[in-house]
């Protein structure tokens, strides 16, 4: 990436939970940048640290090593000011909008209450003009009639809307959106989605973007990036189109062969990458090497399982930790080219 | 297939009490399913379609009450149909698993976290009659391996032992464990990762093939239904809106719902569609509105469809809809080859 300052920048970040006498190495060196306007999709399996990443990136938990950079500084040297500032630019959006509203306030106050903390605005007036103005936003409209409602009126797609219209109170820069979609109904997903696009290009956000699902993840972030995260590494990153038409790493490509489509032949015919071993390894014993080799159909002895591959360039444009894409799948390609 | 269907469901009301008045869950549901048989139920939450399953093994809570209608079954021990919602409760603990397994939804709550997997097994074969220990045993470990679990590990632990795909993987044995003619599935794959999900349709797909039981699985997962299903049923509000052959459905859909949840669903293969919602939210079920369910949300709705429900009839081979103006819906793809008889999920 040759852009100027990336808005954000996560360098060598690692992420480690005690449990007991034992270490779960929950994140391990991972480095990502972020450049202003753009979307990255966090994408990758229960236990993968898209959400630990998440909260290190909004300020909501504090990496083990590594360092986080927001405009350039070291967000943990941030203090004071410039430390509710960086707050204040990162806002996050839960999963389950049944738990990340309080039942007992109404929209108005929920929404409210962040206006007058951070003094945005001077009194009830400009407030509720304010809140009028962010449910209009996040399309709950008429504004009128939902501003005083209280969450258990709302919709799942509705509350998740307030939860939008609740970050986005502080004029924040970055969003992070962990699982915004998954829990409401497939019918109202993608609208929700179109709203959280508009608002990026509208109030030129920038959005880290976490889910499981990799076709929501193209969709979103058809002109961002796709990372994915497999046991608390980064594995494979590049444009959203091309990480998944062209999977590189072979953790990618059994993830997109592995889901089924909304289309009975092709859904039937697809070809599956089948993996060696069902079960995902627990955080507790990371297999040596690439994490990924116990399972991995591709895997070579005595290299995966001794040699931690780094992120790499592919034949592709995007960048894959696999010591086998990096060579022998482009051998083998070339090869059958030729023949044929 | 035969032509004798192994669950025949007719004319089926459920309503539940509320503090309002009476919620209408489902209306009028009727449905064949055949000997070996998939068919997948889908919808939003809210359309009824869990109350149909629970209606099926007479499993509903206390505020739910069937309002009409049969469940007829036939197959196993009984030649000729029996009506399973007048079946008495001794009857029914002999229909319950022998005839008729139901797998839930949340397998992370399913199993009794203090007993272990072998209990477990043990106990619910008793339940239904079977008192060969030794028996059942042998048959619970041949169907771990045929679920890909290590039979002697899973049979020998406790629940917490296990991951969410095993615990679902123990459940679907579970099911399979006194061979029933009819399995219904409640969202088999929700909360699981997408690669413990392969296993699991897998896994569905050769048992089913193998065992030869009818399969119902309620999803709200589109793509699961196109890749398991032989056929579909779609609910709305309460109400069978459309019910055709797999291939049929997907790509000549005969109702707007049904094409709303289709152009609402992101794609992994092509270029990036344009994706549609379906505007507004399902209706009240105390007091449903007098014509179509869906007429308020739908593009192609006329005042006709505000005025009379439309009936549910065939619109092409094998394929029911309930719209006024389901020729005016597009074709999504022209048949192929592969038509539609011919399809082998």
């Amino acid at each position: 990436m040759s852009q100027p300052t990336p808005i954000l920048s996560l360098q060598g970040v690692h992420k480690y939970f005690k449990a007991g006498r034992k270490t779960i190495r929950v994140l391990q060196d991972v480095s990502l940048e972020v450049a202003e306007g753009e979307i990255v999709c966090l994408v990758g399996e229960s236990g993968c640290g898209k959400t630990t990443t998440g909260k290190i990136i909004a300020g909501l938990a504090a990496p083990t090593a590594g360092k986080v950079f927001f405009e350039g500084r070291d967000v943990s040297q941030l203090r004071g000011e410039d430390f509710r500032a960086y707050r204040r630019a990162v806002q996050i959006v839960h999963q389950d909008p049944y738990a990340s509203l309080n039942p007992t306030q109404t929209l108005y106050r929920m929404l409210s209450f962040p206006l007058f903390r951070h003094r945005l605005v001077r009194n009830g007036a400009q407030a509720r003009a304010r809140v009028l103005e962010l449910l209009q936003l996040v399309d709950l409209t008429p504004p009128e009639d939902f501003i005083d409602k209280f969450p258990h009126q709302l919709s799942g797609g509705q509350r998740q809307r307030v939860s939008i219209a609740r970050a986005l109170t502080v004029n924040p820069r970055l969003i992070v959106a962990d699982e915004p979609v998954s829990m409401v109904d497939v019918s109202i997903r993608v609208s929700l989605l179109n709203t959280l696009s508009d608002l990026q290009r509208r109030l030129r956000l920038t959005f880290v973007f976490i889910t499981h699902d990799l076709a929501v993840a193209r969709y979103f972030a058809w002109e961002g990036r796709i990372a994915v995260m497999y046991l608390g590494r980064i594995v494979e990153i590049g444009s959203a189109p091309e990480v998944t038409a062209q999977p590189q790493h072979p953790y990618t490509r059994a993830l997109i062969t592995s889901l089924p489509e909304p289309d009975p032949e092709l859904t039937r015919h697809k070809e599956r990458l089948s993996l060696r071993s069902e079960d995902i390894p627990s955080l507790l014993r990371i297999p040596s090497g690439c994490a990924f080799h116990p399972r991995c159909p591709w895997h070579v002895p005595k290299v995966c399982d001794v040699t931690l591959p780094e992120l790499a360039p592919t034949e592709g444009r995007s960048l894959a930790a696999c010591h086998v894409t990096a060579q022998t799948s482009r051998h083998l390609e070339a090869l059958s080219a030729q023949k044929a | 297939m035969s032509h004798q269907p192994v669950l025949s469901i007719q004319n089926l009301n459920v309503e539940y009490t509320a503090r309002r008045g009476k919620v209408k869950a489902v209306r009028d549901v009727s449905f064949d399913v055949f000997p070996g048989e998939t068919v997948a139920v889908i919808g939003e939450s809210g359309c009824g379609k869990t109350t149909l399953a629970l209606a099926l093994v007479r499993l509903l809570p206390r505020s739910a009450k069937i309002a009409g209608g049969k469940v007829l079954f036939q197959g196993g021990n009984y030649s000729t149909p029996i009506d399973v919602l007048r079946l008495n409760q001794s009857q029914l603990r002999a229909f319950r698993w022998r005839n008729c397994a139901m797998v839930f939804q949340s397998a992370l709550n399913a199993l009794n976290p203090v007993l272990k997997v072998s209990a477990q097994v043990q106990e619910t074969a008793r339940a239904h009659g079977e008192h060969d220990a030794k028996q059942i045993e042998e048959r619970a470990l041949w169907l771990f391996q045929q679920v890909r679990l290590d039979p002697r590990r899973v049979y020998n632990a406790y629940p917490h032992e296990l991951s969410g795909g095993m615990r679902q993987r123990v459940l679907l044995a579970l099911g399979l464990l006194l061979d029933p003619q009819v399995v219904i599935l409640d969202e088999p794959t929700t909360a699981l990762d997408v690669l413990t999900q392969r296993t699991i349709i897998e896994v569905l797909k050769r048992l089913r093939d193998e065992m030869g039981f009818a399969l119902i699985f309620i999803s709200h997962d589109l793509s699961m239904a196109a890749e398991l299903a032989h056929r579909i049923v779609t609910m709305y509000a309460g109400k069978v809106v459309e019910i055709g052959q797999v291939n049929e459905v997907f790509y000549r859909p005969k109702h707007p719902y049904t094409l709303g949840l289709m152009r609402a669903v992101p794609n992994l293969s092509g270029g990036r569609a344009e994706l549609v919602s379906i505007q507004g939210s399902p209706p009240d079920l105390i007091d449903p509105p007098r014509g179509c369910p869906f007429a308020p949300r739908c593009s192609y709705a006329q005042p006709i469809c505000h005025e009379q429900p439309p009936p549910l009839e065939m619109r092409a081979t094998d394929h029911a809809s309930a719209c006024h103006f389901w020729d005016r819906l597009p074709v999504l793809r022209e048949s192929s080859e592969a038509s539609s008889r011919e399809v082998n999920p």
